[in-house]
C-alpha cells in the first residue's frame, strides 16, 4: 500500500487528480457506439429526451436566463446512502428538478445509475460530450462517496471502483474507467463541483483507520487551488447519511442566485453551506433543556439529554435536531440515538469508541448538574403556578378529577406565587389608571372568567 | 438429511458429524455437486457456434443501470436461436468496510457496517449487532426486539416499493413496451385488466403508462410511499439509511405513545397502497404469460434458495448460538433451505455448517484455513466457512474461463442457491412455523395474509409458491412481501402496545458502561442472521482480547451475483440470464436492446454496494471481496 502522506497536496505540490491524469495521460477517442446498435436502450431513446416534452419551462417559469443544467452524479467509495437520502428530499424534491416542475429553478438533467432507462455505453454518452466540450447546457459534477486512490491501485494493475468502459486501453482497447478518472476529467470545466456526504466531502469511513483503498475527499483529491469554471471550490454537503433535503437545498439556492433572484449562498471555511452548518446541533437538539438542567439518561432509551451515552452533539456541526431527517420528521436525538459526529471531519475516528461519553464534557455536565440542582425547582415551582387557572387560584380548588390526589399549594407557597406574579405585573401598562370607558366596569377583571353567581 | 454433496450426517440426537473414512472430506474434488453442463462442455457448444453462426453478439453492458451500485453484465447473444449462450456478472465497486472493522472495539462495529449498504441502511447495523450480542452473550429485552422488529417492517416498507417502480418498473412501462416489445402494445390496448376495481386501471396500456419513469402515476405514487415508510423509520431510528438507535443489547429509542402511535398512523395508510401494488403486480406476470409463454422463462431458476429468517420472537430470542435452532424457528420468516421445491431444513445450524465461500474464479489466491474445525455446538465447518476465511488478492486480466471478477462464489452444501425477500414467503409458507397471528397463515403451499381495511375494504389475499420462479415471479413476490413484512410491522406495534400496558420500560439490555464492562477477553465466535430487502444478510464475527479479529459479511447480491464455483455452476444471475429467452424484435438485429436481459437481472433487485469487502491478515494487506468486481483487467 502506498504511504498516502506522500501524496498530500500539501506536500505534493501535485494534486492527486493531476498525478492521476499525468499517469494515465490524455485521451481523445469515445466509446465507438455504432456496432452497439440499440443494446442498452430499451426505451429507444435517452432519458433526458423522454423527459423533454414535460420538463421544459418558458422564461417566466424559470425567473432567469438558465435553462437546463446537467447534473452528473458519480458514485466513489460509497453506500449508495446519499442518493437514498436525495430520493427523500422534498425541499424541493428531486423529481421536481428532473421535470423543471419548481418555479425559479432551470431543468436539471440528472444522470444518475439509479434514474436512468439507458445502460452500458449510452449511459456515458453525455458525459463524453461533457468532455468533448459538446454538451448543450452547463454542468455540475457530484460525487457521492470518497476518491479511492487509483494510484495505487493502477500499479498493481487493478482499480477499485470503475463505471463504464472507455477505448483508452493500449491500442484503444476498450479498458474500465473509473469513478475517479471521470471525475478528474470532469472538473476542469464543470460549472460546480458538489461533495454529497461525508465519505466525498472529507473521507468519511471508508477512508478510517485501517482502509486499503486510500480514500479521501473530493477537495483532497482536486487540492486546494481548485476552481470551477464559475471560480467556485468545491461545495460539501456532509452527513452519513446527508439529509437529503441539505443537498437539494443547496442546489437550489446556488441556482437561485444564478437565476438572478436569490442572494448570494454563504459557505463556510469548509465549503459548506453556512446557513445549514452554522451551529452545532445540540443548540436546536430537543434535549438541550434536560442538558442545561443537569438531567442525563443513564440507560438507552431514558428520555434526558444523551451526552453521558455518548452524544458528541455540543461540538458537532449539524442540523438535523431542527430540520429533522426525512419530511421533517425524525432526527437523531428526537428518537434517542446520540450523535455520532457523522456530519464532522474527523467522523468517524475522532468519535469512537462509541457508546461512550465524550471527554470533554466532563466539565459541563459536573457545572449543569449543579446549576439544574438550583433551576430545576425552582422551575417546578412556577409550572405548579402556570398549571392553575386564575379562577382556581381564587376557588381554592382544582376541577378536575385527575388532580384528587393532587393537593392545594401550601401557604407558603400561595404567598410566593403571589409575589411571582407580582414580579411578573410590574410595568404591565394594564395596570395604569386610563379611564376604559368602551365597556360597563362591572364586567370580569381582565383574565378571569365571568364572576361566578355565588 | 440436509446435506447432499457435504459429508456431513447426523447422529440420534441430531448433531451433525463427518461421515467417516473420507480422506479430505472437505477438497472440491472430493464433494461435487452434480453439474448438468460443465464449464468447458458450454464455452466448447459456443465456440462451435460462433463458428457457424454470424448472429451471435459478444457485448458488455457497463453499467447497468436502474440497479443500486455498480454492476456489468456480459453476455453472448445468439440472435438467431434467440438465446444467451453465455453470461458473466461483474460488480465494478471495491472498498473497505471489513478491513477498517479489524482491530477495533467491536463497539464500533454497529455503525461502522451500516455503513456498508445506504439502500438498505439499517439491516447491516442490525445484523452487526446480533453479531456482537451472540459474541458478548447479551440478549435484549423484549421492548428493544420489539422496535428492531418494527424499525426493520418499516424499512422493507421502503425497500419494496423502490425496487417495483423506480427500478424495475420502467422496464414494463409503456416506453419500454412500445420501443422493445412493440407487438406486445396492440394487446396491451385491448387487455382489460382483471384487477381494475383495485388499482384503477382500465387496460394493460394504462397500467404500464402510469409505470413509466418520473412522469407516470405508479412511479410516482411509489416514490412517496418509500418517503412515508422512511418516516416510520426515522421515527424509531433518528434518520435513515444509518440508524442511530442500534446498541449491543436492544436500541437507544425513546418509546412513548407518541411514538407508538405516530408509527402506527402511517402505518394504517399503507395498507390500501399494499393491495394495490399486489393487484398490479398480479396482472402484469398474467398479461405477460398470456402474451406470450416464453415469458415464463425470462430469469427461470429452479426453485433453489435459501433465508436465515427475520424478525424475532421478542420472548424466544436469547442472543446465543446454542438455542438458535429453537428462536429461529420462532422468527415471523422462518428460516430455511429449499432445493429444487424441496424444503430441506429449517435449523439456523445447518445453514450455517453448510455455508462455503470460494474464490476459483476470483482474483484471489485459494487461502482457506482450518482455524476453526467445528462451531460451537461441535459440528464440523468446512475450511471454506466464513469463520475460516482468509483471502488473497491477486489483481491480474480478466478471462472468462479464469478469473474475471472479484466477486466470490458462496454456496450451501455446494449448490448455487438463491436469496431473495420472496424467499420469506417460501420458506415460512412452506415450513408452516410462523407465530400465531389473526394477519397471517401459512399453509405449506402458499401464505394466506388478511389485509386490514382502510378506505378500501378488509380482504384475503393469497400468494402461491409458483411453480417456475422467473423474473415476473420474483417481482410478484416481492409485492406480497411488502404486505407480509407491514402485517409484521403491525403485529410488533400491537405488542409494543401490549408492554407499554405491563409497563415495561427497558429497551436495551446493558447501559453504556456495563457494555463497556461486558466485552469479553477471550476469544469468541458469532453469526447475526438477519436480512436485507433482497433477503439473506450474515455477518460472521471473531474477537479476541476485546478486539475484532475477523469480520466477513455475506450479503444477499454476494450470493446473486457471484461468479462460476469450482465445479463450473454458474451464479444465480448468471444462470437466470442464460435461461432467459430472447423475445424482443431482433427482426433488424440493430435493434437489440437486451431488454428481456435486463428484466431478468433487476428482478433479483442487485444492490452492489455492500457487496464488495476487503479484510487484512497480520501485517500484509490481504483483501477479501465477496462480489467487487472490476470489469476487467
Ligand atoms: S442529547 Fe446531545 S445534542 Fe441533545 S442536548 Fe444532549 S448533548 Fe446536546
Ligand atoms: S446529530 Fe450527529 S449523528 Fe445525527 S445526523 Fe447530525 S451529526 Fe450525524
Amino acid at each position: 500500500m502506498a504511504d498516502r502522506s506522500t501524496r498530500s497536496p500539501v506536500r505534493n505540490p501535485r494534486t492527486p487528480a493531476q498525478e492521476l491524469l499525468d499517469e494515465l495521460g490524455p485521451v481523445t477517442q469515445f466509446h465507438d457506439t455504432t456496432h452497439l446498435g440499440a443494446f442498452g436502450m430499451p426505451s429507444g431513446a435517452m432519458t433526458e429526451d423522454m423527459l423533454s416534452s414535460v420538463a421544459t419551462a418558458g422564461t417566466p417559469t424559470r425567473f432567469g436566463p438558465l435553462e437546463k443544467v446537467h447534473a452528473f452524479w458519480f458514485a466513489g467509495m460509497s453506500c449508495d446512502g446519499c442518493s437514498v437520502a436525495v430520493t427523500g428530499a422534498t425541499l424541493p424534491s428531486v423529481e421536481s428538478l428532473l421535470l423543471g416542475a419548481h418555479p425559479g429553478l432551470p431543468r436539471v438533467v440528472l444522470h444518475h445509475p439509479v434514474i436512468n432507462m439507458e445502460s452500458g455505453p449510452y449511459y456515458l454518452q453525455p458525459a463524453e460530450q461533457a468532455m468533448a466540450g459538446r454538451l448543450d447546457a452547463p454542468y455540475v459534477v457530484i460525487l457521492e462517496g470518497s476518491i479511492a486512490d487509483e494510484v495505487v491501485a493502477n500499479a498493481s494493475g487493478g482499480y477499485w471502483s470503475s463505471t463504464g468502459e472507455e477505448p483508452w486501453g493500449p491500442d484503444g482497447d476498450l479498458r474500465p474507467v473509473t469513478s475517479t478518472e471521470w471525475v478528474a476529467r470532469l472538473a476542469p470545466n464543470a460549472a460546480a463541483m458538489i461533495a454529497i456526504g461525508t465519505c466525498a466531502t472529507w473521507g468519511g469511513v471508508p477512508s478510517a483507520e485501517g482502509n486499503p483503498t486510500g480514500a479521501m475527499s473530493l477537495m483532497d483529491f482536486l487540492g486546494k487551488d481548485y476552481r470551477s469554471v464559475l471560480g467556485v471550490p468545491v461545495v460539501n454537503v456532509p452527513g452519513c447519511p446527508p439529509i437529503g433535503d441539505n443537498f437539494t437545498e443547496t442546489v437550489a439556492a446556488v441556482l437561485y442566485f444564478l437565476q438572478g433572484f436569490g442572494p448570494l449562498p454563504e459557505f463556510d471555511e469548509l465549503g459548506r453551506p453556512a446557513w445549514l452548518f452554522g451551529e452545532t446541533v445540540h443548540r436546536h437538539c430537543v434535549r438541550g433543556a434536560y442538558y442545561e438542567e443537569g438531567q442525563f439518561a443513564k440507560d438507552f432509551g431514558d428520555p434526558e439529554c444523551l451526552v453521558e451515552i455518548g452524544c458528541w452533539g455540543p461540538v458537532v456541526n449539524c442540523n438535523i435536531a431542527s430540520r429533522g431527517a426525512i419530511m421533517s420528521v425524525g432526527g437523531c436525538m428526537n428518537a434517542g440515538g446520540a450523535c455520532i459526529g457523522c456530519t464532522m471531519p474527523g467522523f468517524p475516528d475522532k468519535f469512537t469508541p462509541f457508546y461512550k461519553r465524550p471527554p470533554g464534557s466532563m466539565a459541563s455536565t459536573v457545572v449543569s448538574r449543579m446549576v439544574g440542582s438550583v433551576i430545576r425547582p425552582l422551575r417546578k415551582f412556577s409550572n405548579n403556578n402556570m398549571n392553575r387557572e386564575v379562577r382556581w387560584d381564587r376557588q381554592h380548588a382544582t376541577p378536575s378529577a385527575f388532580s384528587r390526589e393532587k393537593s392545594e399549594p401550601s401557604a407558603l407557597a400561595h404567598v410566593n406565587h403571589k409575589f411571582y406574579d407580582a414580579l411578573r405585573r410590574s410595568g404591565d401598562t394594564s395596570r395604569n389608571d386610563a379611564d376604559v370607558w368602551g365597556k360597563r366596569q362591572d364586567e370580569a377583571p381582565s383574565g378571569g372568567s365571568p364572576r361566578t353567581r355565588a | 438429511m440436509c446435506f447432499k454433496t457435504l459429508p456431513v450426517e447426523f447422529d440420534e440426537r441430531g448433531n451433525a458429524v463427518l461421515r467417516g473414512g473420507i480422506p479430505n472430506p472437505y477438497d472440491v474434488t472430493v464433494a461435487k455437486p452434480d453439474v448438468d453442463l460443465s464449464e468447458e462442455e458450454r464455452r466448447e457448444r459456443i465456440e462451435s457456434l460462433v463458428a457457424r453462426n454470424g448472429h451471435i453478439k459478444d457485448l458488455n453492458m457497463d453499467p447497468v443501470t436502474r440497479i443500486a451500485g455498480a454492476l456489468a453484465v456480459h453476455v453472448t447473444a445468439d440472435l438467431d436461436k434467440r438465446a444467451y449462450l453465455d453470461s458473466h456478472a461483474q460488480a465494478t465497486l471495491f472498498r473497505g468496510y471489513e478491513v477498517i472493522l479489524m482491530g477495533r472495539d467491536p463497539r464500533d462495529a454497529i455503525f461502522v457496517a451500516s455503513r456498508a449498504c445506504g439502500v438498505c441502511g439499517g439491516v447491516h447495523a442490525h445484523a452487526a449487532a446480533y453479531a456482537i450480542e451472540q459474541a458478548m452473550g447479551i440478549a435484549p429485552p423484549p421492548l428493544g426486539t420489539v422496535v428492531r422488529n418494527m424499525t426493520e417492517a418499516a424499512e422493507m416498507g421502503y425497500d419494496n416499493p423502490l425496487h417495483l417502480y423506480l427500478l424495475a418498473g420502467p422496464d414494463y412501462s409503456e416506453s419500454v413496451i412500445r420501443s422493445s416489445n412493440p407487438e406486445l402494445w396492440p394487446l396491451a390496448e385491448r387487455w382489460s385488466c382483471p384487477n381494475e376495481h383495485i388499482h384503477g386501471f382500465k387496460t394493460m396500456s394504462d397500467l404500464m403508462t402510469a409505470l413509466n419513469p418520473l412522469t407516470g402515476a405508479l412511479y410516482r405514487e411509489g416514490l412517496e410511499f418509500t418517503r412515508l415508510s422512511r418516516e416510520m423509520v426515522v421515527i424509531l431510528t433518528g434518520k435513515y439509511p444509518h440508524p442511530q438507535n442500534v446498541v449491543p443489547g436492544g436500541v437507544s429509542t425513546t418509546v412513548t405513545l407518541q411514538t407508538l402511535n405516530e408509527y402506527h398512523s402511517r402505518l394504517g395508510k399503507i395498507f390500501d397502497y399494499a393491495q394495490r401494488m399486489m393487484a398490479v403486480w398480479d396482472d402484469i406476470p398474467a398479461f405477460f404469460y398470456e402474451a406470450d409463454d416464453r415469458y415464463q422463462f425470462v430469469g427461470y431458476r429452479p426453485t433453489t434458495q435459501i433465508d436465515p429468517g427475520y424478525w424475532d420472537d421478542p420472548y424466544a430470542y436469547d442472543a446465543t448460538y446454542e438455542n438458535c435452532n429453537e428462536w429461529g424457528e420462532k422468527r415471523w420468516s422462518t428460516p430455511g433451505v429449499v432445493i429444487d421445491g424441496e424444503l430441506v431444513t429449517t435449523r439456523l445450524t445447518d445453514i450455517n455448517i453448510g455455508w462455503e465461500e470460494f474464490v476459483e474464479h476470483s482474483y484471489y489466491e485459494e487461502s482457506s484455513t482450518t482455524r476453526f474445525a467445528q462451531d460451537m455446538l461441535g459440528n464440523p465447518l468446512s475450511p471454506y466457512h466464513p469463520w475460516n476465511k482468509r483471502t488473497l488478492p491477486k489483481p491480474g486480466g480478466r478471462d472468462w474461463k479464469d478469473k474475471y471478477t472479484w466477486a466470490c462464489a458462496p454456496r450451501w452444501d455446494r449448490k448455487v442457491v438463491e436469496a431473495g425477500c420472496y424467499s420469506r414467503l417460501l420458506m415460512t409458507a412452506m415450513a408452516q412455523k410462523i407465530p400465531d397471528s389473526d394477519f397471517i397463515t401459512a399453509t405449506g403451499t402458499s401464505m394466506r395474509l388478511l389485509v386490514p381495511k382502510g378506505e378500501v375494504g378488509e380482504r384475503e389475499v393469497e400468494w402461491h409458491a409458483p411453480a417456475r420462479w422467473n423474473a415476473l415471479e420474483r417481482n410478484r413476490g416481492r409485492a406480497y412481501h411488502y404486505l407480509f413484512s407491514q402485517l409484521v410491522g403491525l403485529e410488533s406495534l400491537l405488542e409494543a402496545y401490549k408492554l407499554m400496558k405491563q409497563g415495561e420500560k427497558r429497551v436495551a439490555a446493558l447501559d453504556p458502561s456495563a457494555l463497556e464492562k461486558a466485552i469479553p477477553q477471550d476469544e469468541r465466535v458469532s453469526v447475526g442472521w438477519w436480512g436485507a430487502g433482497r433477503g439473506w444478510l450474515t455477518h460472521h464475527l471473531v474477537m479476541d482480547k476485546g478486539k475484532i479479529t475477523n469480520y466477513q459479511i455475506c450479503t444477499p447480491s454476494t450470493i446473486n451475483a457471484s461468479p462460476r464455483d469450482p465445479w463450473g455452476q454458474p451464479g444465480p444471475y448468471e444462470e437466470a440470464v442464460m435461461n432467459t429467452p430472447i423475445i424482443e424484435d431482433v427482426s433488424d438485429p440493430s435493434r437489440f436492446t437486451s431488454i428481456d436481459m435486463l428484466r431478468a437481472i433487476r428482478s433479483f433487485d442487485p444492490c452492489m454496494p455492500c457487496t464488495t469487502h476487503v479484510h487484512t491478515g497480520e501485517g500484509e494487506v490481504v483483501r477479501e471481496v465477496n462480489t467487487c468486481s472490476c470489469g476487467g483487467d
